[in-house]
C-alpha cells in the first residue's frame, strides 16, 4: 500500500488523479493518508533529506511506503561530484519518499509531471535504480527530457518493481 | 585489480566486497578442526541484506575478496566516468567475456566499466534482457561500493555517478556504429571458443540472435502508442546495421524473463564462475529478507 500524506493543500481531484496513476504504476493500491505539517526549524527551500528525517511516519503497515507531498522548493543536494538537482527524494529500499510539485505551476495540469517524479522515488523505495530508457521514469529526474516524458516504467524496471512489491508482501 | 594482488589480512569489522555479491563485513576468523586439519575460516555477513558467507582463509584470494575500495581507487573512478565515452565492443561475445571478467576481477573500476560501456552501447542500441540485467547488478554493486568507501547513503553514491553520466539539462546522445569501430580498431578480433558456455548462461544467445533481441526488447518496452510513435522514429534514424536488424521480424514478445529471477543476487551468481565457488558458504539460494 502507498499511504499519500500532503503536507500542502491540494485539489482532491489531483490526490486522487495522483492515487491511480501511483496504483497503474506500481500494481498496489494507493491512498490519501492526510495532511501534515511541515516540522518546525526547516525553511524553504528545504533539504530533501533533513525534511524526510524531521516528518513523523503516519500509521503504516511494514511493507508500506510513505509518500509526503508538498509544493514548497526543494534545495539540490551535494554530492561527491556536484550538486543534484532535487525534486524528491527517498532511500534505497527506504519506506518512506518525498516528492515536490514545485516545478508545477497548476498541479492539475502538470499532474503526470508529478507522478512521474513520484513514481521516480517510490521506484528508489522497492530498490529501483536509475534507467537507462529516457522515456522511463526511473531515468535520472534531473535531465533534460525527463518533465514532459509519461507516467510510466519500461519492461526493466516493471518487472523489478513487481518482484521486489511481491517479496516484499511474502 | 591491485587490491587482490596483495595479500588480504582480515581481521573483524573489516569491509570487503565478495565479487559478484557485494559489501559484507567480516564477523569472525576462527579455526576449526576439519578432518582432522586445522583451517582458519573467515565468516562475512552481508550488508544489505545479511546474508551469511563462510570461506577458508587460504581461498580468500582465489575468490577474488578484496577490501572496500579507498579513496584513490574511487576518484580513479570518477576521472574514467568523466572521461570521453568508453565504446563497448560490438561483437556481443567478446563484450560478453570483458564484461564477466570485469565483474569478478576487476575491482571498484570494473564495474565503472561495465555501467558506462553499457550505458554508451544502449545509446547507439537498446540492450538485450541478459544485458540490461547486468548493467543493473553492475550499477547495484558499484553504488553500494562507493556508498561504503564514502559512508555516504547510496543514493547520494547513486546521484553521484549519474549526475556525471546524465548530466543536468542535457538530452540523451545518439550514437552510431561507426563511432563504435572505429574506437575498437580491429572489429574481427579473435575468435572465441567453446570456453564461453563457462559463463553459465549468462549469454546464452545465439550470436545472431542479439541484435533480433535487442530489437524485441525496444518494441516491448513501448507502451502506448503515442510512445511508440515516438520510438518508431528513432528505429527510423538507427545506423544501417541495425536497420538489418530492425527489418527482421521482432521476436515474439519474450514471456518475461526466464523464471522472473527471485532475487537480484541470485542473478549476479550465473556471472560467477565455477571456481569461485566458496569452499563453504551459508548464503541461502535466497538471501534473508531485509529488516
Ligand atoms: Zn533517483
Ligand atoms: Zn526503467
Amino acid at each position: 500500500m502507498i499511504r499519500l500524506v500532503t503536507l500542502d493543500a491540494y485539489d482532491p481531484k489531483v490526490i486522487d488523479r495522483l492515487c491511480k496513476v501511483l496504483y497503474t504504476a506500481f500494481g498496489v493500491g494507493c491512498e490519501h493518508a492526510g495532511d501534515m505539517s511541515l516540522p518546525a526549524g526547516q525553511h524553504e527551500p528545504f533539504d530533501a533529506q533533513e525534511l524526510l528525517k524531521a516528518l513523523p511516519s503516519p500509521r503504516a503497515y511494514a511493507d508500506d511506503k510513505i509518500l509526503y507531498l508538498t509544493s514548497r522548493k526543494l534545495k539540490p543536494r551535494s554530492v561527491i561530484s556536484g550538486e543534484v538537482p532535487c525534486s524528491g527524494f527517498a532511500n534505497q529500499n527506504g519506506p518512506r519518499a518525498l516528492v515536490s510539485s514545485a516545478g508545477v505551476k497548476d498541479p492539475e495540469a502538470g499532474l503526470k509531471q508529478i507522478a512521474r517524479h513520484a513514481m521516480h522515488q517510490l521506484g528508489h523505495t522497492w530498490e529501483l535504480h536509475h534507467c537507462l530508457d529516457p522515456r522511463c521514469a526511473m531515468y535520472p529526474p534531473w535531465t533534460l527530457p525527463y518533465d514532459g516524458g509519461d507516467t510510466f516504467f519500461d519492461t526493466f524496471c516493471r518487472d523489478k518493481s513487481e518482484q521486489r512489491i511481491r517479496l516484499a508482501k511474502s | 585489480m591491485a587490491e587482490t594482488a596483495q595479500a588480504l589480512t582480515l581481521a573483524v569489522g573489516d569491509r570487503v566486497v565478495y565479487p559478484n555479491q557485494g559489501v559484507c563485513r567480516v564477523t569472525s576468523v576462527e579455526s576449526k578442526e576439519v578432518a582432522g586439519q586445522t583451517l582458519t575460516f573467515v565468516t562475512m555477513k552481508r550488508e544489505e541484506d545479511g546474508a551469511v558467507v563462510m570461506v577458508p582463509e587460504a581461498k580468500v584470494r582465489s575468490i577474488g575478496l578484496r577490501k572496500v575500495a579507498g579513496r584513490a581507487d574511487v576518484e580513479r573512478v570518477f576521472s574514467f566516468l568523466r572521461s570521453d565515452s568508453d565504446k563497448a565492443n560490438l561483437d556481443w561475445k567478446q563484450r560478453a567475456r570483458t564484461n564477466v571478467e570485469r565483474m569478478s576481477q576487476g575491482g571498484l573500476m570494473g564495474l565503472a566499466e561495465v555501467v558506462k560501456g553499457l550505458q554508451v552501447l544502449s545509446e547507439l542500441r537498446p540492450l538485450p534482457t541478459k544485458e540490461r540485467e547486468l548493467y543493473d547488478n553492475a550499477r547495484h554493486l558499484l553504488v553500494a561500493e562507493l556508498a561504503a568507501s564514502l559512508h555516504v547513503a547510496e543514493v547520494d553514491a547513486e546521484d553521484s555517478v549519474d549526475l556525471v553520466l546524465f548530466p543536468p539539462g542535457r538530452e540523451r546522445p545518439k550514437r552510431t556504429a561507426e563511432e563504435f569501430r572505429s574506437a575498437a580498431g580491429d572489429e574481427d578480433g579473435m575468435e572465441l571458443g567453446e570456453d564461453l558456455l563457462e559463463l553459465g548462461g549468462e549469454m546464452d544467445l545465439a550470436p545472431e540472435a542479439e541484435p533480433e533481441e535487442a530489437q524485441a526488447e525496444a518494441e516491448e518496452a513501448v507502451p502506448a502508442p503515442k510512445a511508440k510513435g515516438a520510438a518508431k522514429g528513432k528505429a527510423e534514424k538507427k545506423a544501417p546495421a541495425e536497420k538489418k536488424a530492425a527489418a527482421k521480424k521482432a521476436a515474439p514478445r519474450g514471456e518475461k524473463k526466464p523464471a522472473a529471477k527471485p532475487e537480484k543476487k541470485a542473478a549476479a551468481k550465473p556471472a560467477k564462475k565455477p571456481a569461485a565457488k566458496p569452499a563453504a558458504k551459508k548464503v541461502p539460494a535466497k538471501p534473508a529478507k531485509r529488516k
